[in-house]
């Protein structure tokens, strides 16, 4: 993770940073706030204090809540407005309990972006910057059965907490791809984003139906850790899998061949593009009317940070996958999607 | 409120209770309650002198709010703990009430009065589950809470589908939100009304001092022809009620009435539902509450979770300071009583 991060940080200082140096607000603070602790979000540090410094900013510090708690969340955000902080990249504790707290920081002068998961329209965020996570796990499904075989095959699906607001998104769309392809989900199990119920219910599982699947999907950092883990205890190449993110263990499991391929997605893009979004925001910069955004099931106001497959081929280069993705979204961004006069 | 609620200890004749109540005027320097204000005061110079915006008018302002709804959840508790029991499904009582309250708006289209009704009484309901099972089992209300905590949070999530109910009247925001003199929540007068209602019941009314009777000794109370069962379900329904207020507070403050605003099974309001009136001194074995106490130990808690945010000492410490500040306030309320007791004072 962290060299992933270090490798994505080299490429952004020297290939991006200078873009946007010149217009900073120096008096800029930003907080890059996440749901609660989890390794997914790790790279908001690095692209916090990478924004810092290639944009001029007076912070732009990771905080994190103690715990996956909306009043915890709402209780730092709180706080970190009195500390000074005026922009904040923030993944939603809760879609539709955190937009008041978001409300209430644009109200006293500080943007608002939702990063990673987004709030429910409507609200005062400028917009939500993440991956489609539908689209992603319709695509690692795909590749899936495509990595199967394809036909009537039995997918497993590991997958994260119910209350991100992503998961539903994931499950509604591993389960439309299956279905395209003929094959079907056997099983969903959620709400296993965390080490001890993610290895207690996989295990327990593959223990008990590891015969009656045919591959397994990951929707989530740690099921797919997990997962890979079992699949290389089991020995059993049969089963095929697709994680996502590019945790080590998951990597080198591409490597060794117990796991097909990966579905990156973009943390660093996110964190080091939000925090430039928000000092352009608060220099005087506006959303554009008509800026081409997607929709998802909780906002009209969607941007993705981009999303690419890794198999063994490409593990060794998978840097290079997401510095193209945050690169590509970075060089059109302000023209894009801010109007800056 | 008062400076110090009433134990039951007080003796039946007049003279004892002057005499009485005179030891414990002398004796205010050691309460709980005055040590709490002594700390509020020392952390409140040493946070204003030490944390970047503790005073400034929105962290005051949101301070306020937090602790309002925190000592709205430590009365929820107290109310139980005064009869020697605990209350485990605050939470989930709360944030029933708090999603029926939004069904009844969104769901059902009634005014928003009527649903704030409808929530409260789905609380009592709940809780009346609670002390009739604790009363008719004779099990401790540990078990049977820990029990209903899964089962009202379980049917709640099912019949919602785990969807929020967001499209309440703007009334509940823009109450939350409001600032009265541009520092206060007026959360905080719904909390202080229900803590001076509570006051008034334990000091002032006949039931007040039955529950009091009946939580020190239940078979004495029974002697003495107090309904005991009665006096617990009440109890029982009180803390239900509170823990609606607390919840639709919440609602106020979040816009929405959300499953997951107390955490999963409610869990989350258990750490500030307890750290309140054991704090504030209200006895575990039931037998005395003190609301002024409770108010103080959830106050102190949320100003302390808040100063040692802005001193960004690290989020991840906060609890283990929570933990140990409970811990301690055990372990001086022990010696405190140690002394009193050899020196007669109690």
């Amino acid at each position: 993770m962290s060299h992933f991060v270090r490798r994505l940080a080299a490429a952004t200082i020297f290939g991006l940073g200078a873009l946007g140096a010149a217009q900073a607000a120096d008096d800029t603070k930003i907080a890059l706030v996440p749901g609660g602790p989890h390794p997914y979000f790790a790279a908001w540090e690095q692209a916090g204090k990478d924004a810092a410094k290639d944009f001029g900013l007076a912070a732009a510090d990771y905080k994190v809540p103690q715990k996956w708690e909306l009043s915890q969340q709402n209780q730092l955000l709180e706080s970190l407005l009195s500390q000074g902080y005026n922009g904040f990249l923030i993944f939603p504790g809760d879609p539709v309990g955190a937009v008041s707290t978001a409300d209430e920081l644009v109200g006293n002068g500080a943007p608002v972006i939702a990063g990673a998961g987004c709030f429910k329209d409507p609200s005062q965020a400028s917009f939500c910057l993440g991956t489609d996570t539908g689209n992603s796990a319709y695509l690692g499904t795909k590749e899936l059965i495509k990595a199967m075989g394809g036909g009537k095959k039995r997918i497993a699906h590991f997958t994260g907490f119910l209350v991100d607001p992503n998961t539903q998104l994931r499950i509604d769309a591993v389960k439309k791809a299956a279905e395209e392809e003929g094959s079907e989900v056997v099983q969903v199990i959620a709400d296993i984003d965390a080490p001890e119920p993610a290895e207690e219910k996989i295990n327990a599982y593959l223990a008990a139906h590891a015969s009656e699947v045919d591959g397994i999907i990951t929707t989530a950092w740690v099921p797919a850790v997990v997962s890979a883990n079992a699949l290389r205890k089991i020995g059993d190449k049969r089963i095929h899998m697709v994680g996502i993110d590019h945790d080590e263990v998951v990597l080198q499991a591409i490597k060794d061949g117990f796991v097909d391929g990966t579905m990156l997605q973009n943390p660093y893009g996110q964190g080091y593009i939000g925090a430039f979004a928000l000092d352009k925001l608060r220099s005087g910069c506006t959303v554009k009317a008509d800026a081409p955004f997607k929709s998802n099931a909780l906002t009209a106001k969607f941007i993705d940070s981009g999303t690419a497959y890794v198999a063994a081929d490409k593990v060794d280069t998978y840097v290079d996958a997401m510095r193209a993705e945050t690169k590509k979204l970075f060089d059109t961004f302000e023209q894009t999607y801010l109007d800056c006069k | 409120m008062t400076s110090h609620d009433a134990p039951i200890a007080a003796g039946p004749q007049g003279d004892s209770l002057e005499r009485d109540q005179n030891t414990l005027r002398s004796s205010f320097f050691l309460t709980n309650e005055f040590g709490l204000i002594l700390l509020i005061v020392l952390f409140t110079v040493g946070f204003g002198a030490a944390a970047s915006g503790f005073l400034s008018p929105f962290n005051l302002f949101t301070l306020g709010r937090t602790a309002a709804v925190n000592i709205m959840i430590g009365l929820s508790m107290m109310v139980v703990i005064v009869t020697g029991g605990l209350n485990l499904a605050v939470g989930a009582i709360g944030v029933s009430a708090a999603m029926f309250c939004g069904y009844l708006i969104e769901g059902l289209g009634l005014p928003w009065p009527i649903a704030l009704l409808g929530g409260l009484a789905l609380g009592a309901a709940l809780g009346f589950v609670n002390g009739w099972t604790v009363v008719r089992t004779g099990l401790h209300s540990f078990i049977i809470t820990l029990a209903t905590m899964s089962i009202f949070f379980g049917v709640m999530i099912f019949l919602t589908r785990a969807e929020s109910y967001r499209a309440l009247p703007p009334v509940f925001a823009s109450f939350g939100k409001m600032k009265i003199l541009a520092y206060f929540s007026p959360l905080l007068i719904v909390t202080l009304i229900a803590a001076l209602a509570l006051s008034w019941l334990y000091r002032r009314t006949v039931l007040g001092r039955e529950m009091l009777a009946a939580g020190a000794r239940p078979e004495a109370a029974e002697l003495s022809g107090i309904r005991v069962g009665r006096v617990f379900i009440l109890c029982h329904m009180l803390s239900g009620v509170l823990a609606g207020i607390a919840a639709l507070m919440l609602v106020a403050r979040n816009g929405a009435a959300i499953p997951a605003m107390a955490g999963q099974l409610g869990q989350d309001w258990l750490l500030p539902a307890f750290l309140g009136p054991v704090l504030g001194g209200t006895l575990l074995q039931g037998g005395k509450a003190s609301v002024l106490g409770t108010c103080l130990g959830a106050f102190l808690v949320t100003m302390l979770t808040s100063g040692l945010l802005l001193l960004q000492l690290g989020e991840f410490w906060i609890q283990s300071f929570l933990g140990l500040l409970l811990l301690l306030a055990v372990l001086v309320d022990k010696a405190r009583r140690t002394y009193l007791a050899r020196r007669n004072l109690a």
